[in-house]
Protein backbone atom coordinates (compact mmCIF):
# COMPACT_ATOMS: atom_id res chain seq x y z
CA UNK A 1 0.00 0.00 0.00
CA UNK A 2 1.94 3.80 -0.82
CA UNK A 3 0.63 7.10 -0.31
CA UNK A 4 -0.57 9.57 2.66
CA UNK A 5 -2.77 7.68 4.98
CA UNK A 6 -5.64 10.16 6.89
CA UNK A 7 -5.84 10.83 10.65
CA UNK A 8 -7.05 8.12 11.83
CA UNK A 9 -6.06 5.63 9.37
CA UNK A 10 -4.40 2.20 10.56
CA UNK A 11 -1.77 0.55 8.08
CA UNK A 12 0.24 -2.81 8.97
CA UNK A 13 2.86 -5.27 7.46
CA UNK A 14 2.81 -8.98 7.03
CA UNK A 15 3.54 -11.20 10.08
CA UNK A 16 7.23 -11.88 10.52
CA UNK A 17 8.40 -15.13 11.49
CA UNK A 18 11.37 -14.35 14.09
CA UNK A 19 12.96 -17.73 14.13
CA UNK A 20 16.94 -18.66 14.29
CA UNK A 21 17.31 -18.30 10.66
CA UNK A 22 16.10 -14.78 10.91
CA UNK A 23 18.27 -14.31 13.54
CA UNK A 24 21.05 -15.62 11.82
CA UNK A 25 20.41 -13.23 8.50
CA UNK A 26 20.08 -10.11 10.85
CA UNK A 27 23.26 -11.10 12.76
CA UNK A 28 24.92 -11.09 9.11
CA UNK A 29 22.87 -7.72 7.60
CA UNK A 30 24.30 -5.63 10.64
CA UNK A 31 28.60 -7.37 10.44
CA UNK A 32 29.81 -5.64 13.36
CA UNK A 33 30.13 -5.61 16.35
CA UNK A 34 32.28 -9.24 16.75
CA UNK A 35 30.78 -8.99 20.44
CA UNK A 36 27.35 -10.42 18.36
CA UNK A 37 28.95 -13.74 17.96
CA UNK A 38 30.00 -14.40 21.78
CA UNK A 39 27.81 -16.68 24.10
CA UNK A 40 24.75 -13.68 24.75
CA UNK A 41 21.27 -13.03 25.70
CA UNK A 42 21.08 -13.57 21.92
CA UNK A 43 22.41 -16.73 21.59
CA UNK A 44 22.85 -19.09 24.86
CA UNK A 45 20.43 -20.07 26.85
CA UNK A 46 22.13 -20.04 29.87
CA UNK A 47 22.98 -16.28 29.42
CA UNK A 48 19.19 -15.42 28.67
CA UNK A 49 18.57 -17.43 32.13
CA UNK A 50 20.84 -15.22 34.39
CA UNK A 51 19.37 -12.13 32.87
CA UNK A 52 16.33 -13.18 33.50
CA UNK A 53 14.83 -14.72 30.25
CA UNK A 54 13.02 -18.28 30.40
CA UNK A 55 14.90 -18.79 26.37
CA UNK A 56 17.42 -16.71 24.01
CA UNK A 57 15.65 -13.80 23.13
CA UNK A 58 15.78 -12.16 19.80
CA UNK A 59 18.18 -8.63 19.29
CA UNK A 60 15.51 -5.55 20.61
CA UNK A 61 17.28 -4.03 17.32
CA UNK A 62 16.01 -6.62 14.79
CA UNK A 63 12.80 -6.01 16.26
CA UNK A 64 12.63 -2.21 15.55
CA UNK A 65 14.38 -2.97 11.97
CA UNK A 66 11.17 -5.02 11.64
CA UNK A 67 8.74 -1.94 12.82
CA UNK A 68 10.55 0.96 11.02
CA UNK A 69 10.30 -1.70 7.57
CA UNK A 70 6.80 -0.81 7.58
CA UNK A 71 7.17 2.85 8.29
CA UNK A 72 9.37 3.08 5.16
CA UNK A 73 7.33 0.54 2.98
CA UNK A 74 4.44 2.94 3.42
CA UNK A 75 6.31 6.38 3.12
CA UNK A 76 9.40 5.96 0.92
CA UNK A 77 12.32 8.16 1.42
CA UNK A 78 10.59 10.84 3.05
CA UNK A 79 11.16 9.29 6.37
CA UNK A 80 14.81 9.29 5.61
CA UNK A 81 14.50 12.81 5.17
CA UNK A 82 12.86 14.88 8.60
CA UNK A 83 11.66 11.55 10.44
CA UNK A 84 11.97 9.86 13.53
CA UNK A 85 10.59 7.37 16.07
CA UNK A 86 10.98 6.58 20.04
CA UNK A 87 9.86 3.27 20.77
CA UNK A 88 10.26 0.98 23.91
CA UNK A 89 10.83 -2.28 23.64
CA UNK A 90 8.51 -3.93 26.36
CA UNK A 91 8.49 -7.38 26.20
CA UNK A 92 11.51 -9.74 25.11
CA UNK A 93 10.85 -11.69 21.50
CA UNK A 94 11.86 -15.20 21.82
CA UNK A 95 13.14 -17.05 18.90
CA UNK A 96 9.91 -18.77 16.90
CA UNK A 97 7.85 -15.88 17.57
CA UNK A 98 5.68 -14.04 14.69
CA UNK A 99 5.60 -10.05 14.96
CA UNK A 100 3.76 -8.07 13.55
CA UNK A 101 3.94 -4.05 13.58
CA UNK A 102 1.25 -1.61 13.32
CA UNK A 103 1.00 1.97 12.71
CA UNK A 104 -2.13 4.30 13.51
CA UNK A 105 -1.85 8.23 12.37
CA UNK A 106 -2.89 9.97 15.23
CA UNK A 107 -2.88 13.67 13.85
CA UNK A 108 -1.45 15.75 11.41
CA UNK A 109 0.86 18.91 12.87
CA UNK A 110 3.13 20.91 11.67
CA UNK A 111 3.51 19.43 8.50
CA UNK A 112 4.39 16.12 10.08
CA UNK A 113 2.21 12.97 10.30
CA UNK A 114 2.58 11.48 14.00
CA UNK A 115 1.65 7.83 14.40
CA UNK A 116 1.26 5.88 17.33
CA UNK A 117 3.48 2.66 16.51
CA UNK A 118 3.43 -1.01 17.96
CA UNK A 119 4.28 -4.57 17.70
CA UNK A 120 2.45 -7.37 18.39
CA UNK A 121 3.58 -11.08 18.98
CA UNK A 122 1.57 -13.99 18.27
CA UNK A 123 -0.54 -14.02 21.13
CA UNK A 124 -1.53 -10.46 20.55
CA UNK A 125 0.57 -9.19 23.15
CA UNK A 126 2.83 -6.12 22.64
CA UNK A 127 6.24 -6.00 22.27
CA UNK A 128 7.06 -2.94 21.25
CA UNK A 129 5.24 0.38 21.64
CA UNK A 130 6.33 3.80 20.53
CA UNK A 131 5.99 7.00 18.15
CA UNK A 132 6.71 7.84 14.72
CA UNK A 133 6.51 11.00 12.47
CA UNK A 134 7.31 11.51 8.99
CA UNK A 135 7.02 14.94 6.96
CA UNK A 136 3.41 14.76 5.67
CA UNK A 137 4.52 16.06 1.98
CA UNK A 138 7.73 14.96 -0.29
CA UNK B 1 35.04 -2.47 8.52
CA UNK B 2 34.71 0.00 11.58
CA UNK B 3 37.91 1.78 12.38
CA UNK B 4 38.66 3.76 15.43
CA UNK B 5 40.35 7.17 15.40
CA UNK B 6 43.48 5.59 17.56
CA UNK B 7 43.42 2.06 19.23
CA UNK B 8 43.63 2.15 22.98
CA UNK B 9 45.31 0.25 25.43
CA UNK B 10 43.15 1.81 28.38
CA UNK B 11 39.46 0.85 27.75
CA UNK B 12 38.18 0.23 31.45
CA UNK B 13 35.54 -2.08 32.56
CA UNK B 14 32.10 -1.64 31.77
CA UNK B 15 30.59 -1.81 35.32
CA UNK B 16 27.96 0.95 36.56
CA UNK B 17 30.48 2.67 38.24
CA UNK B 18 32.17 3.32 35.32
CA UNK B 19 29.52 4.77 33.23
CA UNK B 20 29.34 8.42 33.37
CA UNK B 21 27.35 11.05 32.19
CA UNK B 22 29.48 13.43 30.13
CA UNK B 23 31.86 10.78 29.16
CA UNK B 24 32.45 10.59 25.08
CA UNK B 25 32.93 8.14 22.99
CA UNK B 26 33.50 7.63 19.70
CA UNK B 27 34.36 8.47 17.15
CA UNK B 28 34.26 5.90 14.49
CA UNK B 29 34.38 5.81 10.83
CA UNK B 30 33.34 3.47 8.28
CA UNK B 31 32.29 3.32 4.71
CA UNK B 32 28.49 2.44 4.48
CA UNK B 33 28.68 -1.08 2.07
CA UNK B 34 26.06 -1.84 -0.17
CA UNK B 35 26.35 -5.80 0.81
CA UNK B 36 25.31 -4.71 4.14
CA UNK B 37 22.32 -2.90 2.81
CA UNK B 38 21.39 -5.74 0.92
CA UNK B 39 21.97 -8.71 3.83
CA UNK B 40 19.97 -6.47 6.11
CA UNK B 41 17.54 -6.11 3.62
CA UNK B 42 17.51 -9.69 3.11
CA UNK B 43 17.14 -10.51 6.96
CA UNK B 44 14.28 -8.01 6.61
CA UNK B 45 12.88 -9.94 3.79
CA UNK B 46 12.07 -6.88 2.39
CA UNK B 47 12.30 -5.95 -1.35
CA UNK B 48 12.29 -2.24 -0.83
CA UNK B 49 13.88 -0.70 -4.01
CA UNK B 50 15.49 1.54 -2.00
CA UNK B 51 17.87 -0.92 -0.72
CA UNK B 52 18.31 -2.06 -4.37
CA UNK B 53 19.99 -0.06 -8.59
CA UNK B 54 22.94 1.93 -8.34
CA UNK B 55 22.97 4.19 -5.01
CA UNK B 56 20.78 1.70 -2.71
CA UNK B 57 20.10 3.67 0.76
CA UNK B 58 20.71 2.41 3.96
CA UNK B 59 17.45 1.26 6.20
CA UNK B 60 16.76 3.16 8.67
CA UNK B 61 18.22 1.05 11.21
CA UNK B 62 20.99 -0.47 9.92
CA UNK B 63 23.44 1.51 11.61
CA UNK B 64 21.51 1.72 14.89
CA UNK B 65 24.02 -0.75 16.61
CA UNK B 66 27.17 1.62 16.15
CA UNK B 67 26.27 2.36 20.18
CA UNK B 68 28.09 -0.99 20.64
CA UNK B 69 31.08 0.09 18.48
CA UNK B 70 31.49 3.09 20.51
CA UNK B 71 30.99 1.03 23.72
CA UNK B 72 33.45 -1.54 22.85
CA UNK B 73 35.89 1.37 22.18
CA UNK B 74 35.91 2.61 25.77
CA UNK B 75 34.76 -0.60 27.47
CA UNK B 76 36.22 -4.13 27.87
CA UNK B 77 34.75 -7.16 29.64
CA UNK B 78 31.06 -6.90 31.33
CA UNK B 79 28.03 -8.93 29.48
CA UNK B 80 26.57 -6.21 27.88
CA UNK B 81 22.81 -5.19 28.15
CA UNK B 82 19.41 -5.17 27.88
CA UNK B 83 18.03 -2.50 25.11
CA UNK B 84 14.54 -0.50 26.66
CA UNK B 85 14.21 2.82 24.70
CA UNK B 86 15.26 3.96 21.44
CA UNK B 87 14.75 7.11 20.41
CA UNK B 88 16.13 8.37 16.28
CA UNK B 89 15.96 11.58 13.90
CA UNK B 90 16.36 11.03 10.50
CA UNK B 91 17.94 13.74 8.54
CA UNK B 92 19.23 12.27 5.86
CA UNK B 93 19.70 8.55 4.04
CA UNK B 94 23.08 7.01 4.62
CA UNK B 95 24.31 5.89 1.20
CA UNK B 96 26.17 3.04 -0.15
CA UNK B 97 29.74 4.14 -0.27
CA UNK B 98 29.62 7.33 1.87
CA UNK B 99 31.71 7.55 4.37
CA UNK B 100 30.29 8.22 7.47
CA UNK B 101 31.63 9.42 11.59
CA UNK B 102 29.88 8.55 14.62
CA UNK B 103 30.58 10.13 18.01
CA UNK B 104 28.37 9.34 21.01
CA UNK B 105 28.00 10.50 24.64
CA UNK B 106 26.54 8.82 27.94
CA UNK B 107 23.86 11.16 28.91
CA UNK B 108 22.34 9.62 31.39
CA UNK B 109 23.39 7.07 34.44
CA UNK B 110 21.17 5.89 37.30
CA UNK B 111 19.80 3.39 39.18
CA UNK B 112 15.96 3.06 39.26
CA UNK B 113 13.73 0.10 40.62
CA UNK B 114 17.40 -1.79 41.19
CA UNK B 115 18.35 -1.83 38.01
CA UNK B 116 20.96 0.38 36.05
CA UNK B 117 20.05 2.60 32.97
CA UNK B 118 22.12 4.12 31.21
CA UNK B 119 21.60 6.35 28.39
CA UNK B 120 24.10 6.73 24.91
CA UNK B 121 23.05 9.24 22.44
CA UNK B 122 25.36 9.13 19.26
CA UNK B 123 24.90 10.78 15.96
CA UNK B 124 26.07 9.72 12.63
CA UNK B 125 27.42 12.10 10.03
CA UNK B 126 28.98 12.57 6.62
CA UNK B 127 32.88 12.37 7.21
CA UNK B 128 34.14 14.69 4.55
CA UNK B 129 31.62 17.70 5.06
CA UNK B 130 29.99 16.62 8.42
CA UNK B 131 26.09 16.66 7.50
CA UNK B 132 24.16 15.18 10.08
CA UNK B 133 22.58 12.44 8.91
CA UNK B 134 21.07 10.65 11.82
CA UNK B 135 20.80 11.33 15.28
CA UNK B 136 19.92 8.46 17.58
CA UNK B 137 19.78 7.63 21.92
CA UNK B 138 19.49 3.61 23.10
CA UNK B 139 18.79 3.34 27.19
CA UNK B 140 19.74 -0.05 28.34
CA UNK B 141 19.54 -1.70 31.31
CA UNK B 142 22.91 -3.01 32.35
CA UNK B 143 24.19 -6.62 33.55
CA UNK B 144 26.07 -7.12 35.60
CA UNK B 145 29.55 -9.25 35.97
CA UNK B 146 27.24 -12.36 36.71
CA UNK B 147 24.87 -11.27 33.98
CA UNK B 148 22.32 -10.41 35.78
CA UNK B 149 19.74 -6.88 35.46
CA UNK B 150 22.49 -5.09 37.64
Amino acid sequence: MTGTPAVGESFSAEPYLLDEEAAQAYEFGIREPARRRRRNIHSDREAAAKAGFRAPIAAGEHTIAVAMQLIVDRFGERFFRGGCFDVSLIKPVFFGDTITPHARVVAERDGNLEMELWVENQDGARVLSGTARVPARQ
Amino acid sequence: MASRQGETNQRIEMRAENLRVGMRLGPIFYIVEPEQISAFASALRTSNGLYRGKSPIAPPTMRLLDYALLVAEHFKGGKGGVHAKHRCELHEPMRAGQAVRVDGVITAAERRRGKFYFTIEYETRDATDERLLVRQAITAVLLDPQGRMA
